[in-house]
């Protein structure tokens, strides 16, 4: 095999390049990120990065200078984008933004900017809480609970509470409407990647857990040599969907209405907004183009090379028959520049840390802790203090609400919201159906197509992330022309952003329906509704339930963007809890927010909870194909 | 030369000094429905400098859990762990593991899989690549530094096992079943291999302490043999091997001491009854079992097997022999020729198994009188009346209640897989059947289900 000629630390570089395309992005925040980029820099354990190449080429090419000037041209425009984040802002002058076209690529760069920054939070978040609740069952009684609640809070109504919030703490600057809107996109990603990553920590096979017992691996031994390559295949797919997520939030918080007051962030999703408002359709179009190549261009550069790369995470010993492949990823590990950093700049500096820490430690001690008695309480105690200053916190926040509520709001309006409350599960499950209904059986068709399914996953995947959000108000445009009703077009609203979920799971599931069980049911000369019955309907089913259950969970976010949708004076609003939410937050009435964002958080888990769940469950009990 | 001895294990042994043992060791589980289930009892077993010591035994006799005892990995309920006389805390350092399923990271490359062996130990990166460049060349694995374990065969990935074992200096080296998962000439040529390694006078290790399920292979390797039988765990015969290496398993010598080995498993497993009237047709006579019996976790399927190669091959009677015949091991015949013995369709005096006359009228039975003759002699089994009797009263049973009466009923069996075992034949005899999802077991109601 090719891979096999090139050596191990080559192997290891292109995580570098990831970080320098996540982490090292963020130049403004190099101090707070650069521990998260020395950790994440050595899963491959520093330990072993001297052990000699297998081969060493040593030459640059052609291919070195695509790769350098690359990397120069991400740290110029990290530099260039980060330094808008900074500017002073006014909010009784602020200037509009620029129309022109030509600010296109520079609000993209914006956009993209604030997307990386919050997945950046999202791993060191991911990697901190998702450890603790697999290591420590006090942390996991509290973390797990968490997760589950406030993954089903709709993160578009807390806008207006965190921008205000982030405004108070950065007086003066944009930076805190800025840290709102990465904010709304950190809290749109987060909870998935945590509980993914707590999942593949806790389900890592006992015997290779016994063998860093055994070989006595400290923690962090464990952590970078073990637990984090373990996890490293399901964490960076569950990256990627999130990430795709995080479009939809990154378009609808760059342009906010709050509290009457009109905030407008530079980037794509705000250039949108207000091209729609001056009707300018050419600049409204730019900037869906822009749109697209960024989220295409992403994925390219980042997520597929990623994703070769970690195909040697898999957990099986055997060889895969197709390993993911990336244009991308073969130039980096073309290039002999990393090599050459690596054994010239990062392993050097590597020693040399392990030369300054070695002191410490008493030499010969096996490790398990021994001389960290101290830092471990230190720790614990920052950790309980932090945790009790939260809870603490938390208490007084819910007790305020709970109050401001109980004085402001009155039961017959709690009966309404209520009652829109039902509108928009009505609304959420008639998407549902609809979807399944259109897509299940193109899905299926093309999936039992491995060449036509080889072009479409990836549209649907690309479909899945691009903002839709941002083209509503030229939708509304339509229902507006047409007369269609609002009550009945904001379902093809939510649907435009959320059915893909549904279609390329669907695909996957027929992807993965075995041939000899295809070949078995063409023997028997099955085909029509017999065919679908016994086959290919219990056969997707639980693939179907985690696309329905991810689009259904997204449509009750979408629901505060699609139920209230403005297309140049002409407001057209629909009845259901997303309008009323939407309406309240822009009119800045706390109580009603308060209100109307519990009873969402309450309908999401409530149908979690009778609904998917069982699914779920029926699923893995019947429908398992293995 | 063999010297069968009984529990004086130390017979042979008294110069050399110990380097880890048990003391008086017992080990409990918790299993479902949070009953405890014992799988060590009094364990008492020592490791002594230089030799080769094979711990034997079936599958779930606890022969692991021993092994993980001794290296740390797991705490004893009670007893004692020493290492050098001193009482085991955490990890042993003078020994490591060799895994079964090889426990190798995949996305570490064989060089480095070996370099975790140290990773506990600080020293200076060059003595660490001497270190792993010397165990990798020691296991003859040169030329695959870079190949990452998912691209090397079953057998080099086990050397790879072995080299992280090795490369740390250990005086004890644990193989945990090490050449089970390795095919028949791959792990032979390995057995070598280890021999040869511990034969060496210029590496630190001292002795070798083997897990096995295989007879032969602890004929093969060892000097000292404990065999340990299960429910629960407890050591019974050690013997001394002195055979010369290399040892020939063709030759007598060796035959005989697997000989010894096998009529002691089975004495032990299948004792010979006092002899007992021949069964009349469906009258539930039978010995009485005044104590509730275990049965083996063994599928209907093999029974029925095993009862057709007796009727067809008349003059294969010997228990090793039909052992090789249906080509399972030693441990796992034992097991289906007890649940046919339990059955009533065989009988086993000494190292005999031959069919009885209900066994006969059994084959020769069709399909409804087959399943009426198994009904009737699952009735006679004790550990089915938990079930039995609440099946009379009421339609359905939930499992947890049943596993519950059986924890307490056998407290040193698995409940979950007696359970299973017990749907399995009541499901052929026509008595019981399971629903999966409300987790119940209940009664078959059936034109053929005659309450005599």
């Amino acid at each position: 095999m090719l891979k096999r000629r090139i050596g191990l630390q080559h192997e290891q570089w292109p995580l570098l390049a990831f970080l320098w395309a996540t982490g090292v992005e963020e130049i403004k925040l190099r101090l707070a990120l650069g521990a998260l980029c020395l950790a994440a820099c050595s899963p491959m354990n520093p330990d072993l990065s001297h052990l000699p190449a297998a081969e060493h080429r040593g030459r640059f090419g052609w291919l070195d200078v695509v790769v350098l000037g690359g990397l120069f041209g991400l740290l110029w425009s990290v530099l260039h984008f980060g330094q808008g984040m900074l500017v002073r802002f006014d909010e009784s002058a602020m200037q509009p933004l620029e129309t022109s076209v030509w600010t296109i690529p520079y609000y993209a760069g914006r956009t993209l900017l604030r997307m990386w920054v919050a997945f950046g939070f999202s791993l060191v978040f991911t990697f901190a809480a998702g450890y603790a609740a697999a290591k420590s069952r006090f942390a996991r009684a509290l973390i797990l609970p968490a997760i589950d609640v406030l993954q089903s809070v709709p993160v578009l109504g807390f806008l207006s509470a965190t921008v205000t919030g982030f405004m108070a703490l950065f007086p003066g600057s944009l930076l805190g409407v800025e840290c709102a809107s990465i904010f709304a996109i950190f809290t749109g990603q987060v909870w998935n990647m945590t509980f993914g990553f707590y999942h593949s920590m806790v389900t890592i096979p006992a015997d290779l857990q016994e063998a860093a017992t055994t070989f006595g691996l400290s923690r962090w031994q464990r952590f970078t040599v073990l637990e984090v390559p373990a996890s490293a295949h399901s964490l960076l797919w569950n990256s990627m969907m999130s990430f795709g997520g995080g479009w939809f939030f990154v378009a609808q918080s760059e342009a906010i209405s709050v509290m009457n007051k009109s905030i407008k962030l530079p980037g794509l999703g705000s250039y949108m907004a207000s091209a729609v408002e001056r009707g300018d359709n050419l600049g409204a179009f730019w900037a869906v183009v822009a749109m697209l190549f960024v989220i295409v261009t992403s994925d390219q550069f980042v997520w597929r090379p990623l994703i070769a790369w970690a195909d040697k995470f898999k957990m099986e010993l055997t060889e895969a028959s197709q390993a993911p492949r990336s244009w991308v990823y073969e130039i980096l590990r073309g290039a002999y520049v990393f090599e050459w950093l690596g054994s010239n700049v990062f392993h050097p500096m590597v020693d040399f840390l392990r030369k300054l820490t070695r002191r410490d430690v008493t030499p010969s001690t096996p490790v398990s802790g021994g001389g960290s008695r101290i830092w471990k309480g230190v720790f614990m105690a920052v950790v309980c203090g932090f945790g009790l200053w939260v809870g603490v916190q938390a208490l007084v926040g819910v007790i305020a609400a709970i109050r401001t509520v109980q004085q402001a709001v009155s039961l017959d309006t709690l009966g309404k919201i209520l009652g829109l409350g039902f509108l928009t599960l009505l609304r959420v499950l008639c998407m549902t159906v609809l979807a399944t209904l259109i897509w299940t059986p193109i899905g299926v068709w093309i999936g039992f197509k491995p060449s036509v399914a080889r072009i479409a996953q990836p549209l649907a995947q690309i479909a899945a992330s691009f903002p839709v959000n941002m083209t509503f108000p030229i939708v509304v445009g339509v229902f507006v022309a047409w007369r269609i009703p609002m009550n009945w077009g904001s379902i093809l609203l939510i649907a435009m952003g959320t059915q893909w979920y549904l279609l390329f799971n669907v695909i996957a599931g027929a992807m993965a329906i075995p041939n000899d069980l295809k070949d078995a049911a063409r023997t028997y000369g099955l085909r029509g509704w017999a065919l679908w019955r016994t086959l290919i309907l219990p056969a997707i089913f639980p693939f179907w339930v985690t696309g329905a259950c991810t689009a259904a969970g997204g449509a009750w976010n979408a629901s505060i963007v699609a139920e209230l949708a403005t297309w140049g004076d002409t407001t057209l609003k629909a009845d259901g809890l997303g309008a009323f939410i939407a309406d309240v937050t822009q009119r800045g009435d706390i109580p009603l927010i308060i209100c109307s964002i519990a009873t969402m958080s309450l309908f999401v888990v409530a149908t979690n909870q009778l609904l998917w769940r069982r699914l779920y469950g029926l699923a893995e009990r019947r429908f398992r194909l293995d | 030369m063999l010297q069968p001895s009984a529990p004086a294990p130390n017979s042979a042994k008294q110069g050399s000094p110990v380097i880890a043992e048990l003391r008086n060791v017992t080990k409990s589980f918790t299993v479902a429905g949070g009953s405890e289930m014992k799988v060590l009892d009094q364990i008492d077993l020592a490791v002594h400098e230089g030799e080769l010591l094979a711990l034997l035994g079936q599958s779930g006799s606890g022969k692991s859990t021993i092994l993980r005892c001794l290296t740390g990995l797991a705490q004893p309920t009670s007893g004692r762990v020493l290492c050098y006389g001193h009482p085991l805390e955490g990890i042993n350092p003078h020994a490591s593991i060799v895994f079964q399923t090889f426990a190798l990271y995949p996305w570490l490359t064989v060089e480095q899989n070996v370099a975790v062996g140290l990773m506990s130990k600080r020293m200076s990166s060059a003595d660490r690549d001497a270190a792993v460049e010397n165990a990798i060349e020691l296991i003859g694995l040169s030329n695959y530094h870079a190949a990452y374990p998912r691209e090397i065969s079953g057998g080099m990935r086990q050397r790879v096992g072995i080299a992280r074992a090795l490369v740390s200096e250990p005086e004890i080296l644990c193989l945990d079943e090490a050449f089970s998962a390795l095919d028949v000439l791959t792990a032979e040529n390995l057995r070598h291999e280890v021999i040869g390694l511990w034969h060496k006078k210029d590496t630190s290790l001292k002795s070798i302490f083997m897990v096995t399920h295989n007879i032969e292979e602890a004929v093969e390797m060892a000097t000292r043999i404990c065999i340990l039988f299960p429910r629960p765990g407890r050591l019974g015969l050690v013997l001394e091997n002195h055979l010369p290496y290399p040892r020939d398993s063709k030759s007598p010598e060796f035959q005989s001491l697997v000989k010894v080995i096998h009529e002691t498993i089975t004495t032990l497993t299948l004792p010979d009854h006092p002899p007992e009237p021949s069964p009349v047709s469906g009258a539930p006579i039978s010995r009485a079992r005044n104590r509730m019996e275990s049965i083996p976790y063994v599928p209907v399927g093999q029974i029925l097997g095993l009862l057709s190669i007796l009727r067809d091959t008349p003059d294969l009677t010997n228990i090793y022999d039909i052992s090789n015949e249906i080509g399972k091991e030693f441990g796992e015949t034992i097991g289906i020729v007890k649940a046919a013995e339990i059955l009533e369709m065989v009988d086993t005096p000494k190292n005999d198994v031959r069919l009885t006359e209900l066994g006969q009228r059994f084959l020769s039975a069709d399909r409804i009188g087959r399943r009426q003759i198994f009904c009737d002699q699952i009735h006679n089994l004790r550990i089915f009346h938990i079930i039995i009797e609440y099946l009379k009263l009421q339609d359905e049973v939930d499992a947890d209640q049943i596993l519950k009466d059986i924890a307490s009923a056998l407290p040193y069996d698995n409940p979950e897989k007696i359970l299973q075992t017990m749907v399995a034949w009541g499901r052929y005899g026509g008595i019981m059947d399971f629903n999966a999802s409300a987790r119940t077991v209940f009664a078959l109601k059936d034109e053929d289900d005659s309450d005599e």
